[in-house]
């Protein structure tokens, strides 16, 4: 068994509203990833899946707030770290991070070598700038970014330049874990197919050891990650190979992200495409029960009383639902 | 009005600006269209100028005359008058006609002659107000914008107290008329502590010269004006440059930025910087306006500035003044924007970055 | 819209400046019903009265009297009586007699009849001090210390058909008439100015009319705005080009100084308010032209905007109904800082002697120039400007802080 990047152990975030209001956005998350392996997360917007990210790098800004649980990066708990230290010593160099919106993360009035020059610095002060100036044009030929870009400013940069540049940016210090979060939704398809290309090549070659690719459009994941894990309203509801999550998805809310989506792939294509009804629950007050009870159409009336807990089939698949598995099967089968 | 627009009015703004600059190469594209389009303006407030008061429904020289003449009965001299100042003023002749000679003449750096202290030339008044007015001005503009932004950028930091206390504060700062300020420093300075001169830009018994005690003299009737100025245009600034500070400090780069490990120290540099930037062209866009507010404060110190020399000027109804006056502050107030300009271009990327709209 | 009411009434900062503009309205309501009259009537004949009761002291005389008994009224007498130039002797005579004068104030009456009190001796001879010069120190003691001398005042009626001189009777120290037995009484709260104008009553008068510069000026200059921003930002095109060069031209030419030309064009006779407000207003458009315009612009291209294009729906209502909707609350923000600076703008033009007839209505620029032009700010009297200042700002401050707490409504971002 190779080693373990990072392990979550029920890892708890919530938001503190402005009338003093918590919301669970993350509630009791664990996951785990080996080196040279990489995660997707899936669900709908608002499922907790961009704030699991942030809370992912153990650094916290109002209103997210860390509530509990565990972050293990290579055997390092940062979770009760101080911030300062998490600060310096492991965002950007252990974890690193690619926004949602790389459109707007690069400050437009700073070229982009001073910026790399900045955040090497950040982490080792002694650095000798000529040599931070060498490493990055090694990286972005490497990656096969001109290098001129180095010299721009980001506002000089089109949309998927950008992108490409802030990956590059992100991985400089060779991170344990890369977090995306949605690095491509944004771009067009050639932008999009460019910048998977070039994380997939990085995964290859060392850049980063593993990796988590945050979207919406599950059939993205089949391409890039090894597993895939669902949330759904601050919960992951189930976790298992990106193969089989895409072919045999087992809790309803997979099934039914599967099949909300058009799917370019072959043999996935043919599912019918039905929408999921209704919409999630609000996180001040999650019902007591499934929290996807209210939209499940195998909803059973002690669905919404019992806490689901998470049942592990082995080798990794790992679901949340009041049905057995077989049970489940049973019923899609029906429906077929 | 400009101060109050919101940040996101300003985002927009900018991107407007950089509109002129589509489907342009560099910045020396970009120069040569701001001077065209200077002199383009400079054009326009000429005819401007000139157009305005002839389009008054009397005729201005007869107004002049009878004013002149007044009670003398001689008609024979007001006729002369009469017509010396149609001569001079032109108004005998069609309208082209007139507007060339008014150009010719300015080309010439001829002014015409002033009424109210006739035969004094409208050059020789001007010449000794403008140096004041811009002594005066252009320092204490330059200090309110950089202590109103350097206010705003702490209000926007620190947040809490200090910016519930110092936005009302700079609010209501800015709420006060310029001649308002004027008046209450000089009554509470000049008139009750007695620690400033009342009136003028040097002691009324003194000679411009370059002696210490002359020079002294300036120095002390300067603070009274300075810092009306200065502290009716901090409130504005500050509160322009806190929304816009509020609204880099929002944006993503600062929040990528702190997940890059990058110290809180250097965000805040980038995010001032930022901030600041559009503050330039928020002064060249709100200059006009602040010497307008400026120069009537002038008047409240009886400061021997443009403003003052305007106000003499009206009174007297000397038309040729006023209409020197005006052109001056405009051509002062065009100067000033096409630096700032020329100046942000050079500054801030993101102009250079409308290029590629 | 309820429910955007709803909330910009929430926002502390409206409602704070909402309140001081509502206050400042119900004044120019009420006040003209409590003390009616014509605020340019000259009722003092004088200049710059102090703020203060008046009291006719012709009619208190024939006023019924009563006789107070009271402690402390000899010595107020004294106090209102001890001239500037006495003090100054006061304390000449101290510090001839080496007495140490280090923090008297000669202004605190108490303190420094005290001293005196306490000090004075009529038989020192203070060095270097004349005989005249002693004399002239005993009288002054004598007029401090002589309070319980009765003195009387006479009263008598000189008879116009035979300038005979009729004793009327006597008044005196003890005698006191009720201020509501005086048939004439008046109130100047914020005394007279230089023509002898009851301030307060003007200054009413003058806010109504400002507000009303400011209110006509914003509503011409947002018409133009907002026709001329629609325009370039809809229709875009040669259109958008033509308005914009005119209004970067305007944007660039300052404002004032097209106001200065065009008023004194205008002459003295043409100047009343309102067109002294629509001039105003005629060149401060171009900021709302321009927010208006970028507002439009990004709107143009939004979906419900595309769809009511291709269901072909007329221009006119597209605007009415599409985007006008959208930017109503910037078309308001707008307006409301046009009314404050036309306020301003106005008391500058004044100020500068360009501003409306003087003849008709006062304002507050025309209140501030008569003010400054009869040096109310050297001589002292703070009532002639001071208030008029503060209802400038007071006005503009509620602006302000209207239009601040909807920035901060309809902006999100700076919230806090």
């Amino acid at each position: 068994m190779s080693k373990i990047m990072l392990e979550v152990n029920e890892l708890t975030t919530k938001y503190i509203t402005r009338f003093h209001e918590d919301v669970y956005a993350v509630d009791h998350v664990s996951l785990k990833i080996e080196e040279g392996k990489s995660l997707g997360i899936a669900g709908e917007s608002g499922c907790g899946k961009s704030t699991l990210a942030l809370s992912l790098m153990g650094y916290y800004f109002a209103p997210l707030h860390y509530q509990s649980g565990d972050i293990i990066i290579d055997g390092k708990n940062i979770s009760g770290m101080k911030p300062d230290d998490v600060r310096k010593n492991i965002l950007g160099s252990e974890i690193a991070y690619i926004p949602q919106a790389a459109m707007n993360a690069l400050n437009p009035t700073r070229k982009i070598y001073k910026f790399i020059e900045d955040v090497v610095l950040a982490h080792d002060s002694k650095a000798d700038k000529k040599d931070i100036f060498e490493m990055a044009r090694e990286r972005f030929s490497r990656l096969g970014l001109p290098v001129e870009t180095l010299d721009k400013h980001a506002v000089e940069l089109s949309g998927g330049m950008k992108q490409r540049t802030v990956i590059a940016i992100s991985t400089i210090l060779q991170p344990k874990v890369l977090i995306a979060d949605e690095p491509s939704s944004a771009l067009d398809v050639t932008s999009q197919k460019m910048v998977i290309k070039m994380l997939r090549d990085m995964m290859d070659s060392g850049f980063i050891k593993s990796m988590i690719f945050i979207t919406h459009e599950l059939p993205l994941l089949y391409n890039v990650t090894d597993d895939i894990m669902v949330m759904y309203a601050g919960q992951i509801v189930e976790t298992n190979n990106s193969h089989d999550m895409v072919f045999n998805p087992l809790h309803p809310y997979s099934k039914g992200l599967m099949g909300s989506i058009i799917v370019p792939e072959e043999g996935v294509r043919d599912q019918k495409l039905t929408a999921i009804p209704g919409t999630p629950p609000n996180l001040k007050n999650p019902p007591k029960g499934c929290r996807f009870a209210e939209r499940c159409k195998y909803v059973m009336p002690q669905c919404r009383f019992n806490e689901m807990p998470m049942i592990n089939l082995g080798d990794g698949h790992q679901y949340r639902c009041g049905h057995s598995h077989e049970h489940l099967k049973e019923m899609y089968a029906d429906e077929q | 009005m400009r101060r109050f627009l919101s940040a996101h009015d300003r985002k927009l703004f900018l991107t407007l600006t950089g509109k002129d600059l589509v489907h342009m190469k560099g910045y020396r594209k970009y120069f040569t269209k701001k001077v065209v389009w200077f002199l383009i303006t400079f054009v326009a407030a000429l005819i401007l100028n000139f157009i305005l008061p002839r389009l008054m429904p009397a005729d201005p020289v007869a107004a002049i005359t009878g004013k002149l003449v007044g009670s003398t009965t001689d008609a024979t001299a007001s006729a002369r008058i009469y017509e010396r100042y149609q001569e001079e003023f032109g108004t005998n002749k069609p309208m082209w006609e007139q507007f060339f000679t008014y150009i010719g003449n300015l080309f010439k750096g001829d002014l015409g002659t002033s009424f109210s202290q006739y035969p004094r030339k409208v050059n020789d008044i001007i010449a000794s107000a403008i140096w004041w007015t811009i002594g005066l001005q252009l320092p204490a503009i330059i200090v309110g914008w950089l202590l109103g932004n350097i206010l705003g950028a702490l209000a926007a930091y620190i947040r809490k107290g200090f910016d519930k206390v110092l936005m009302p504060l700079s609010l209501f700062l800015s709420s006060i008329p310029a001649f308002g300020m004027a008046v209450i420093l000089l009554v509470l300075f000049a008139v009750n502590f007695k620690i400033a001169p009342v009136s003028g830009a040097y002691g009324f018994d003194m000679i411009p010269n370059f002696s210490w005690s002359f020079v002294w003299s300036v120095i002390t009737h300067y603070q009274l004006p300075f810092w009306s100025i200065v502290l009716v245009s901090i409130g504005g600034q500050a509160i322009g440059m806190r929304s816009m500070s509020i609204y880099e400090l929002n944006a993503d780069y600062v929040k990528y930025a702190r997940f890059l490990g990058i110290k809180d120290k250097k965000i805040v540099g980038y995010v001032f910087r930022n901030a600041m930037l559009p503050q330039v062209t928020g002064l060249a866009l709100s200059i006009g306006t602040m010497i307008g507010g400026a120069l009537v404060a002038e008047i409240i110190f009886s400061y021997p500035g443009l403003g003052s020399v305007m106000y003499s000027a009206v009174t007297a109804a000397d038309y040729p003044l006023i209409s020197a006056t005006t052109l001056i502050i405009t051509l002062m107030v065009l100067i000033v924007t096409f630096i700032l300009d020329i100046v942000y271009a050079l500054i801030d990327p993101r102009v250079k970055a409308a290029q590629f709209d | 819209m309820k429910n955007t009411l709803r909330q910009v009434f929430h926002s502390g900062k409206f409602v704070a400046g909402f309140s001081i503009f509502v206050f400042i309205l119900l004044m120019m309501i009420i006040y003209p019903l409590i003390n009616p009259g014509n605020p340019l009537e000259r009722i003092g004949v004088g200049t710059f009265a102090k703020p203060g009761t008046y009291v006719s002291l012709y009619d208190s005389v024939s006023s019924d009297r009563e006789t107070l008994r009271l402690a402390d009224a000899d010595e107020n007498r004294i106090k209102s009586m001890m001239s500037m130039e006495d003090r100054v002797s006061m304390v000449a005579w101290f510090t001839a007699m080496d007495i140490s004068v280090e923090g008297v104030d000669m202004n605190d009456t108490d303190a420094l009849l005290t001293m005196w009190r306490e000090n004075y001796d009529e038989k020192a001879r203070p060095a270097g001090m004349t005989k005249a010069q002693r004399n002239f120190y005993v009288r002054l003691n004598n007029s401090i210390t002589s309070a319980n001398t009765a003195e009387v005042l006479s009263v008598t009626e000189t008879n116009s058909a035979t300038g005979e001189v009729v004793d009327k009777g006597k008044i005196d120290k003890t005698d006191y008439v009720n201020v509501g037995d005086v048939a004439n009484v008046k109130t100047l709260p914020l005394g007279t100015d230089n023509f002898g104008r009851d301030v307060l009553k003007e200054l009413v008068s003058a806010c109504g009319t400002s507000i009303w510069i400011g209110f006509i000026a914003g509503i011409v200059a947002t018409l133009i705005g907002l026709l001329l921003g629609l325009l370039a930002g809809y229709l875009g095109g040669i259109v958008d080009d033509i308005i914009m060069f005119v209004t970067n031209i305007f944007t660039v030419i300052p404002s004032f100084v097209l106001l200065i030309l065009i008023t004194y064009s205008l002459g003295q006779d043409q100047r009343g308010a309102t067109t002294v407000a629509v001039v105003i207003g005629l060149t401060s458009w171009v900021w709302t032209t321009r927010s208006v315009r970028s507002q439009v612009i990004s709107l143009r291209n939004r979906d419900h905007v595309n769809l009511s294009k291709l269901s072909g729906h007329s221009l006119m209502r597209i605007v009415m109904t599409d985007i006008l909707p959208y930017i109503a609350s910037y078309v308001v923000m707008a307006f409301i800082l046009q009314v404050s600076s036309g306020i301003l703008a106005e008391a500058q033009l004044s100020l500068l002697g360009l501003g409306p007839k003087t003849t008709e209505v006062p304002t507050l620029g025309l209140m501030m120039n008569w003010a400054m032009l009869y040096s109310a700010h050297l001589n002292g009297s703070w009532w002639a400007y001071f208030p008029v200042i503060l209802t400038i700002a007071g006005i503009s401050f509620s602006m302000n802080l209207m239009n601040t707490g909807l920035d901060q409504v309809f902006n999100p971002t700076l919230r806090d």
